[in-house]
């Protein structure tokens, strides 16, 4: 009953509030009425009983106040009140609404960006039915490394399939590059070879037609294609897919339907363009398909769990079905004492309801990195936020004073300035959120490159949007406290007469301010420190030697696959085409090889060199590349020793090669390996026909930056007799590289109209392998000098301030007759004190911190005392221009004017 | 007026009970009507009955209405409901132990210990 009165009265209050509020009003003043009335009889004129009825009746507004706190609906009702009364007094301010707000934004939209990443590549569940059933299948290497390896051969997976009986599904695809284009410059897709299972076991329905059925996918079948929404949206417009094909490298494949609008695949940052049946892989590779190849690892394998089956059930029946599958599918060509190991390989379950990522390895510690960044920017941007209220509840003194005298409660008017805090994070966090959409498609686009395009579903979801409302009402209420108890800590007198400012408990705030601007120092030194390091990294990255000159070297991959040649006649058909490209105009030197620097793509093998101190087991690893004459010229790579492979290093000729620095030191330490020969196994026993060495070459990077130049050993293309189907041309030019490419297209597809050519640059692809450090750098630049730009203004805001509220001492002072320089020193001395507490503060939080950071970290120690040094430099510099004003301004004060001035 | 006396927390609601007993009042006229039942002795702060009169109707002691005063002015007279009644006697009787406790305790003279 009294619960239920109570509803009626919080409904009552919201729905018809201003009626209730008229019947206050009304019964109160027909109170005073009727007691003027009375006094009136008792013979006092009408004007002088109304005043002493008023007198009498006590604080009008306080009584109305408990009243309406004792009508219940208070909370809310308060709330509606406050939230008007704020957005009125920042309206009164627009110029610290607009500032706080943007600050507020930014702060608030870099955490919403960052973090919205996260939680797409990280914790979103995949958009299929019951998502949290599914499980990916790996296998436990005992020795091959701790985390369970999660790729398998299509031998295995097949033989998976077919002994499993604990999952109600299972399906495993595979990732792969489709070239639409049918010929010329190819036109990527990303494609999946998926099983028959994917689509049924996943629960994914179709958008349009049909999607791929176990049917489809037996060996021998004929190529179909299953689109991705975006694809077809993108190049179909949507239009009907029946009966339509597509060519995938060269060959027609009949598009049976689109899956359903949202789904991306399996796997979280690699949207699918075009799925086909694994089956058809043998459509496309021909000859060179790799599935009955027991040692081509390619395949991603998830299951669906049976209901009611627990993972100690599934881990038992993987532990004992293991054996079986392992046995019948061993590596041939591996050696036997990893065939032992491999058949002691168990298969495990992992949860995988969020999908697979290789985002996730690569982008975890960069995404905690810079949300911690973010955390830090919306720090800084609390405290700035923070000491401008500071400096406003000094003017709203006044205003408050008033409010405390009319009868209102500290805690009602803290629970008002509060409100107005919330309010202002609020609304920074609405605008943030549009910041935050924006800014986190940059970065995705930012760290997406042509070979390895990222795309990634951003919308906001629930745990976003509770993420940035909880960010929002801590920070309102982070940067609200302080400000909101030092504005209401108000003498009344004083506050009433005005003065307050410059004496009491002025001081006290004004000591709160002080401590604001170390604080703001602290953090801005932290995030300026991180960015240091980041900067310097990637400049370490960018400016190491390489061993080859990156600039004007155009790169065309060719992939003579479908021309239908093979031996000898291949082979001249590229020595034909490298003729013609060297002809061009403006092309310097021009050579071929079937590695190019830092693709990330490896090629490596034994050698085996006689001699009691050569390496001995896996030790005998070299990387290799297989090259035609003047590769070296065209790179400017140094050739240190000998010669460089010429015309007669040919198929027939006697085998040679060239080695590097690293090879040189590692297998034949200190003697001159020119004149010696090396050997390759030929099956997993048999040593194959020696190579002896002709030159020897400076040390370049293979396949990426981060790492010394491994030893490497180049062969004559020419020596491989035409079984190179796919190698690439690299172009020196004499004016920027990427023009060349259509001339270069033009005359490849004169020799073989059906090469397929995709162009880059060397300078980009090397660009392209520092996505992630790149991604460091510039984002925490631009954290960084937003950090500075928000220590100014607030050092600024706060000293102005500060240094108005003193005007009357330092007017004192002067006219007590210290100098400028005497008044100058006073503000220095006190400003370098704060700068020293907040170096110091800033300085032992960077410290502690850093060195979570150093894994991401090139050449550079995460305490990098230069980097320190640095910043506190920037910072300190920063400080005194944004003090230089304020410090110049009290300065010039008139003395006169200063004492005047309350 | 020297003599009067505070009022102690929470009896301000018993007399606004008593006094509506009596018949149906609105809110000055409530205040009259303590001044005469306590013989003016109690200094009530006037705008400080209100409060006590809307939370009253809140907790269902109360009922209100919108009548004429006697000065012919639109006033909002307040009546006791069945439960205010009941409250009014619980409270009554409780305060009138109290005040019995307290003033024995009072009158106790030192040769009665």
């Amino acid at each position: 009953m009294k619960f239920l009165a109570y509803f009626r009265s919080v409904a009552a209050k919201f729905l018809r509030r201003s009626r209730v509020e008229n019947d206050v009003d009304d019964e109160l003043r027909s109170h005073i009425e009727n007691r003027a009335d009375d006094l009136e009889r008792s013979g006092l004129p009408r004007a002088e009983a109304e005043r002493r009825a008023r007198v009498e009746f006590g604080g009008y507004q306080k009584y109305k106040e408990e009243i309406r706190e004792s009508l219940g609906a208070h909370f809310l009702e308060t709330l509606v009140q406050d939230i008007r009364y704020a957005a009125r007094m920042l309206r009164k301010s627009p110029g610290f609404a607009a500032v706080a707000v943007l600050t507020l934004a930014l702060g608030i939209g870099a955490n919403t960006a960052i973090f919205s990443l996260m939680d797409t590549v990280m914790f979103r569940l995949l958009p299929v039915q019951k998502p949290e059933q599914l499980m990916q299948v790996g296998m436990m290497t005992h020795g091959f490394g701790r985390s369970p390896r999660t790729i398998y051969t299509n031998p295995l997976w097949e033989s998976l399939r077919a002994r499993q009986d604990i999952f109600a599904g299972i399906f495993a695809w595979g990732n792969t590059q489709f070239n639409l284009a049918s010929s010329g410059v190819a036109e990527d897709a990303r494609g999946i070879y998926v099983s028959g299972s994917y689509f049924p076991t996943l629960g994914v329905r179709p958008a349009e037609g049909r999607l791929i059925a176990p049917d489809d996918d037996k060996r021998g079948c004929p190529g179909v294609a299953v689109l991705g929404y975006g694809f077809w949206q993108q190049h179909f417009g949507g239009a009907p897919v029946d009966g339509r094909t597509i060519s995938i490298n060269g060959h027609p494949f009949e598009i049976i339907g689109v899956s359903a609008a949202g789904f991306f695949g399996a796997e979280v940052g690699r949207a699918f363009d075009v799925a086909a049946p694994i089956c058809s892989e043998t459509i496309v590779e021909g000859k060179n398909s790799s599935l009955d190849q027991r040692s081509a690892w390619w395949f991603h394998v998830i299951a669906r769990q049976k209901p009611g089956i627990n993972n100690e059930q599934i881990m038992a029946r993987l532990a004992v079905l293991s054996p079986r599958i392992f046995a019948e599918t061993v590596p041939t060509n591996w050696k036997p004492s990893d065939q032992k190991r491999y058949l002691g390989w168990t298969l495990t379950a992992l949860p995988a309801g969020t999908g697979i990522s290789n985002l996730r390895s690569q982008y975890d510690l960069p995404l905690k990195t810079l949300m911690a960044i973010a955390g830090f920017v919306l720090l800084l941007a609390c405290t700035n936020i923070a000491s401008l209220m500071l400096a406003r509840a000094a003017s709203r003194s006044k205003e408050i004073g008033v409010r405390l005298a009319l009868g209102a409660s500290r805690p009602r008017l803290v629970r008002q300035l509060l409100t107005e805090s919330v309010l202002l994070s609020c609304s920074g966090a609405l605008l943030g959120i549009l910041f935050a959409q924006w800014g986190s498609r940059l970065v995705v686009d930012y760290i997406s490159t042509g070979r390895n395009k990222i795309s990634l579903d951003l919308t906001l979801d629930s745990r976003v949007l509770i993420f940035t409302a909880a960010v929002a009402i801590l920070t309102g209420l982070l940067f609200g406290v302080l400000p909101a108890f030092r504005a209401t800590r108000v003498s009344l007198a004083d506050a009433m007469k005005g003065t307050s400012s410059a004496k009491t408990q002025g001081d006290s705030r004004f000591r709160a301010g002080r401590w604001m601007v170390s604080a703001q120092l602290a953090i801005s030194l932290v995030l300026v420190a991180t960015t240091g390091l980041f900067v310097r990294s990637f400049a370490n990255l960018v400016n190491l030697p390489v061993g080859f000159d990156r600039s004007n070297v155009l790169l065309a991959n060719v992939d003579l696959h479908d021309a239908g040649q093979a031996g000898a006649q291949l082979a001249t058909m590229r020595e034909e085409m490298l003729r013609r490209v060297r002809a061009l105009p403006g092309v310097i030197s021009a050579s071929e090889s079937v590695m190019t620097p830092i693709s990330g793509g490896v090629r490596d093998d034994f050698i085996v060199v006689d001699g009691p101190n050569a390496p001995k087991g896996d030790d005998r690893d070299v990387y290799l590349n297989y090259v035609t004459p003047d590769y070296f010229a065209t790179l400017r790579s140094r050739l240190i020793e000998g010669r460089d492979f010429n015309a007669q290093d040919k198929a027939g000729a006697p085998q040679v090669a060239i080695v590097n620095q690293a090879l040189a030191r590692k297998f034949y330490r200190g003697i001159d390996p020119v004149g010696r020969a090396f050997r390759q196994y030929a099956t997993a026993t048999v040593l194959g026909p020696p190579f002896l060495i002709v030159g020897v070459t400076g040390d370049a990077k293979y396949d990426t930056l981060r790492e010394d130049a491994p030893p490497t050993a180049y062969f004559p293309l020419a020596q491989t007799e035409g079984t190179v189907e796919r190698a690439s041309i690299e172009m020196r030019t004499e004016t920027r590289a990427a023009q060349f490419a259509k001339p270069v297209e033009g005359t490849i597809l004169g020799v073989s109209k059906s090469a397929a050519i995709q162009f880059t640059t060397l300078a980009q692809q090397v660009d392209d392998s520092l996505t992630q450090e790149r991604l460091l750098a510039t984002l925490s630049g631009f954290f960084g000098a937003l950090a500075l730009l928000l220590a100014m203004i607030g050092f600024y805001g706060v000293l102005a301030y500060v240094l108005l509220q003193r005007r009357k001492e330092i007017g004192i002072r002067m006219a007590l007759g210290a100098q400028r320089d005497a008044i100058l020193r006073l503000v220095m001395r006190e400003l370098a004190m704060l700068l020293l507490a907040g170096v110091a503060a800033g300085l032992a939080i960077t410290w502690a911190t850093t060195r979570f950071v150093q894994s991401l970290l090139f050449d550079l120690p995460a305490r990098d005392a230069m980097t320190f040094a640095l910043s506190v430099a920037l910072l300190a510099a920063v400080a005194l221009a944004a003090c230089w004003i304020p410090a110049r301004r009290a300065m010039r004060v008139d003395p006169m004017v200063a004492l005047r001035y309350e | 007026m020297a003599t009067q006396a505070q009022l102690l927390p929470g009896t301000l609601d018993l007399l606004i009970l008593r006094a509506v007993s009596l018949g149906p009042l609105h809110g000055y006229g409530i205040l009259l009507r303590i001044g005469q039942i306590s013989g003016n002795a109690l200094l009530i702060e006037q705008g400080a009955l209100y409060p006590g009169l809307f939370r009253l109707v809140r907790q269902g002691l109360l009922k209100a209405s919108w009548g004429t005063s006697e000065n012919n002015r639109r006033a909002k007279f307040y009546e006791l409901t069945a439960a205010g009644r009941k409250r009014l006697r619980e409270e009554a009787d409780g305060w009138n132990r109290l005040a019995a406790a307290i003033a024995s305790a009072l009158a106790t003279q030192p040769e009665e210990v």
